[in-house]
């Protein structure tokens, strides 16, 4: 295939367990204590646990974060759920700062 | 091949201890992670770091990176002829980074080792990943970008369209090869936005200025504007307060499904620094006809200078 013209996943199709943590390099126990905190949203898919694909983006940021900090996963679900509400206030601060002139 | 500094990327001497490398790594993590830090350059920092503390931190590494003399950043370099043998099988390497030959040490080895010990495992390819730098245009109609690949050849990625700043965009299976019947890696691109002169994306909506005259304000007006597919018209009511928005629904970022974000005209009143004899007098003449009080706990009126 030389020349073919490859699509990215939609982030809201669905990923099994085992692909995520192929994917991500976490470990399964280290899934589940993610999940038991809520950072990860799951359904019921055919074998165990599904994601939404866009959850592999955050299991990868968990993974490097556990990687250069040594986090353990209640230190990982810490650190992803500030990173998350800092995103959002980034976000915000971004919209207000449109309001004010520059 | 280019030589870099691990030991001053690291900020360490030379004889630095193991622990001393370690700190020295935490340290400046802790700093540059691109999570962390938003400093422009602070992802380049961060794998700089990462990959010098990667070299240092495995003995095996670093004294074979000891070993090859101190050379200054940048400089060319050629390693000792048996590294050929020894850690990449003779493969020709003309374009080299100093990165990719530890890599391949520290995979080199543990081939080695599952060879001696006779057990075939799997290794999963590596994964590549790609910052993608869109324009806004790109963004709203979809693009295509082109990544190399680890170990030769391209391949073209559809970036859809209704991707935004920040997004992360997954390609499975098509990263470098797995070995020993492992799956081949990921491809991931990270999209950032290029500032545009205009428009201020937040998510899916864009957020434009729009500066008007004191008079436009007060008695209302037509005014064109720039969208992304061309210039609209929009109706400033009588009495428009600066901070107020102009929404004009659907003309932001297309959505990935259907629909799009929306436009936001932020009103602006800009007064004139500099004004004519007749102007100022038309202004005086203003004052004096108004009964407008902007500030209504003052009883007093205005002071004229």
């Amino acid at each position: 295939m030389p020349d073919d013209l490859l699509i990215p996943v939609d982030g809201e199709s669905s990923l099994e367990s085992e692909e995520l943590l192929a994917a991500s390099g976490l470990a399964h126990e280290e899934l589940v204590e993610l999940v038991e905190f809520g950072v990860f949203e799951t359904s019921d898919g055919a074998k165990g646990w599904s994601f939404q694909a866009r959850v592999v983006h955050q299991a990868r940021r968990a993974v490097k974060l556990r990687d250069t900090f040594g986090l353990n996963p209640p230190g990982m679900a810490l650190a992803l759920t500030y990173l998350e509400k800092i995103e959002a206030l980034e976000q915000r601060l971004r919209e207000l700062e449109c309001l004010v002139p520059r | 091949m280019k030589f870099k500094d691990y030991y001053q990327s690291l900020g360490l001497q030379r004889g630095a201890s193991e622990e001393e490398i370690k700190k020295a790594y935490r340290r400046l993590a802790r700093q540059y992670h691109p999570d962390i830090s938003k400093e422009t350059g602070a992802e380049e920092r961060f794998k700089e770091i990462s990959e010098a503390y990667q070299t240092l931190s495995d003995p095996e590494k670093r004294q074979a990176y000891d070993d090859l003399g101190r050379h200054r950043p940048g400089e060319e370099f050629r390693p000792p002829p048996d590294w050929e043998t020894r850690f990449w099988g003779g493969q020709t390497h003309q374009e080299v980074d100093l990165s990719e030959l530890f890599e391949q040490m520290g995979f080199r080895s543990s081939q080695r080792r599952r060879q001696a010990g006779g057990v075939d495992f799997p290794i999963r390819g590596q994964d590549v990943e790609a910052v993608v730098r869109l324009t806004l245009d790109e963004v709203s109609r979809g693009s295509q970008v082109t990544l190399e690949r680890p170990g030769g050849g391209s391949v073209r990625i559809r970036v859809p369209q209704g991707v935004t700043d920040g997004e992360r965009l997954r390609i499975p299976g098509r990263g470098g090869a797995g070995s020993g019947g492992g799956p081949d890696g990921d491809v991931y691109l990270h999209i950032q936005l290029q500032p545009h002169p205009l428009f201020r994306p937040v998510g899916h909506d864009l957020y434009l200025e729009l500066p008007l005259t004191p008079w436009e304000a007060a008695l209302g007006s037509q005014i064109e504007l720039p969208s992304l597919d061309g210039r609209v018209r929009v109706t400033v009511k009588p009495g428009a307060q600066a901070g107020q928005k102009l929404r004009l629904a659907g003309k932001g970022l297309p959505k990935r499904g259907e629909g799009a974000g929306d436009l936001y005209a932020v009103l602006q009143i800009v007064v004139p620094t500099q004004i004519s004899e007749r102007e100022q007098e038309l202004y005086r003449e203003l004052a004096t006809v108004s009964t407008f009080q902007p500030r209504p706990h003052d009883t007093g009126g205005a002071t004229h200078a």
